[in-house]
């Protein structure tokens, strides 16, 4: 596909690119930049309060506890990216090498999975983790025991759920790249001697890289967001920062604050994509082409 | 020391036991809220009390859930056309025009993909607050509209740009050597080629939008779509009503997956079948 070089005053290219681009500008980069605006104001009997004022960032930075809180979401985040990149990536690898036939069917399987209404996944997850679900009873048939897992209404609880509605997105970024990568090259490794394993890990494994990373980019930023896992699952017994932030804009009705953390938050997500960018990305050219 | 073969083999297994199990974890809230849905019992715990369809019957008796069905579906279908349509015209900017500017248009129209959804969500509410109180207007359904169409569009977009990358442009050629106009080859040759891509993006669009419960939750206001309905359902107890709910909620899910599945395997044997055979 060649893609032809157009000029602004070309309506057809003015056809395909304002629309969205106004519709971006004015739903999404315009409420970003309010959102900035809103943490220099202040309220006063839960009215917003139109100055400029610096008050809020100082409460954020004077108390530790919206730092632990923050910090918590952080940890969650990467536990999260580790564990559903283990998952995704041997399943996405035998997609490619193993399923090949029934590639498309668990594909779709996989797609509707993801497709479905997420509360009632959630809701679905209470039933099965349950005193009295799904898992303690298999549990208590296979035998493994009597004593009762409490999983429900913990920060695994929250995990699970984490993992469950974010480990398709590397598991299709990895198999993207593994797709992509040219047989002959596995090949021309065993030619050489290389023994299956070697080959692997030094062939595909390396080449499978930019879809691994973006990825993991993927799952970190979009979990720094997580809020029904929290929620229903851990029983807001190990809030995150979207607790934090429902609570200030809900409960205490303090705009600035809760745009302010919603900011952090923006922040810490937008910092991991610029580091990415910068240093995983940048480094092989291979790596580059695949994030088209 | 194993075999080899035996090596070979158990790896193997290892690779197609950790799908099956990845199918099993995926589905496991699902069949559950299946099998949960026929319950004859009003607690919830498994294994489940007995056979029965009382809950479809409760859902029936007291539809309270239906205006939540009707303003998810409305939303699902005007956001569904837009996103589609505004996804279709960026992908083609995406790919086959090369402008000024460009880089920045990716980055813009990509960026609500890599935003957690609740500070989307939270960011527009600031938003259409701020302006609701000079312009005099509420969050509702519109505004849950708007936001679907920023949150899916990158998505639809991304789907319809794959059927682009791939689009032969000689085709197009030909149709205008022929002396076909602009807009008959726009209608006649680049529509229908694009045509699998526009419409999968665009079922794709609707499950999002009709599954979508952060940016709803944030922007509905005193309305309500489907999933906000479940959420302060479940906050306040657990009913056998949501399996049963839930149970209906799949079904139509289902259908439009699979139909978007034959629709791009009729599309890929006509491809292969229009291909010359050298």
């Amino acid at each position: 596909m060649k893609s032809q070089p157009k000029r602004w005053n070309d309506p057809i290219l003015v056809a395909a690119v304002a629309p969205l681009a106004i519709v971006m500008l004015v739903f999404f980069l315009i409420p970003l930049a309010m959102t900035v605006l809103l943490t220099f104001q202040t309220t006063q009997y839960y009215r917003l309060h139109w100055t400029w004022d610096l008050k809020i960032w100082t409460e954020i930075f004077s108390k530790p506890h919206y730092w632990t809180i923050m910090l918590r979401t952080v940890g969650m985040a990467v536990i999260c990216v580790v564990i559903s990149i283990l998952i995704a990536f041997p399943t996405a690898y035998a997609l490619t090498t193993r399923l090949k036939t029934y590639s498309a069917q668990i594909q779709i399987l996989i797609i509707f999975a993801f497709l479905t209404d997420a509360v009632l996944k959630t809701f679905g997850w209470i039933l099965v983790l349950d005193r009295q679900g799904v898992a303690n009873w298999l549990l208590s048939y296979l035998g493994l025991g009597p004593e009762a897992m409490d999983i429900l209404f913990t920060p695994t609880g929250t995990m699970i759920g984490m993992v469950y509605n974010l480990a398709v997105y590397p598991m299709f970024t990895i198999y993207l790249s593994l797709a992509r990568i040219d047989r002959d090259l596995v090949l021309a490794s065993y030619d050489a001697g290389a023994s299956r394993i070697r080959t692997f890990f030094e062939v595909t494994l390396p080449l499978s890289r930019p879809g691994l990373y973006s990825g993991a980019v993927l799952v970190f930023v979009l979990s720094l967001g997580a809020f029904l896992e929290p929620k229903v699952l851990g029983g807001g017994t190990s809030p995150l920062a979207s607790e934090l932030i429902r609570q200030s804009f809900e409960t205490r009705v303090n705009w600035p604050l809760g745009a302010a953390l919603t900011i952090v938050l923006i922040a810490i997500g937008a910092l991991t994509l610029a580091l990415a960018a910068a240093f995983v990305f940048r480094r092989s050219p291979a790596a580059a082409g695949g994030q088209a | 020391m194993m075999s080899q073969r035996f090596k070979n083999a158990l790896v193997d297994t290892a690779l197609v036991g950790s799908v099956v199990l990845l199918l099993l974890f995926f589905y496991a809230p699902i069949l559950t809220l299946v099998a949960f849905s026929f319950t004859s019992s009003r607690v919830l715990t498994f294994p489940i009390d007995g056979f029965s369809l009382q809950w479809y019957g409760e859902l029936i008796r007291k539809p309270d859930f239906f205006p939540a069905v009707i303003n998810s579906a409305t939303v699902a279908a005007v956001a569904t056309i837009f996103a589609t349509v505004l996804g279709t015209a960026g992908a083609i900017a995406w790919i086959r025009y090369q402008f000024r500017f460009q880089n920045l248009f990716r980055v813009v129209t990509f960026a609500p993909l890599l935003f957690p959804q609740l500070l989307l969500g939270v960011v527009m509410l600031l938003w259409f607050s701020v302006l609701g109180n000079w312009l005099n207007f509420s969050t509702g359904l519109v505004t849950v509209i708007i936001g679907h169409v920023v949150y899916i569009t990158p998505f639809a977009l991304v789907i319809v740009a794959v059927q682009v990358y791939g689009f032969d442009e000689t085709l197009e050629d030909a149709a205008r050597d022929a002396g076909a106009s602009r807009w008959d080859v726009f209608r006649e040759v680049t529509f229908p080629l694009l045509w699998p891509g526009i419409f999968s993006a665009a079922i794709f669009a609707f499950l999002l939008s009709w599954g979508n419960f952060y940016v709803s939750y944030s922007l509905s206001g005193t309305a309500r779509t489907l999933p906000v309905f479940v959420y302060s359902g479940i906050a306040v107890g657990s009913s056998p009503i949501y399996p049963a709910l839930a149970t209906l909620n799949f079904v139509p899910a289902l259908l439009l997956v699979g139909l978007a599945e034959f629709m791009r395997r009729r599309a890929l044997k006509r491809q292969s079948s229009a291909q010359p055979t050298s």
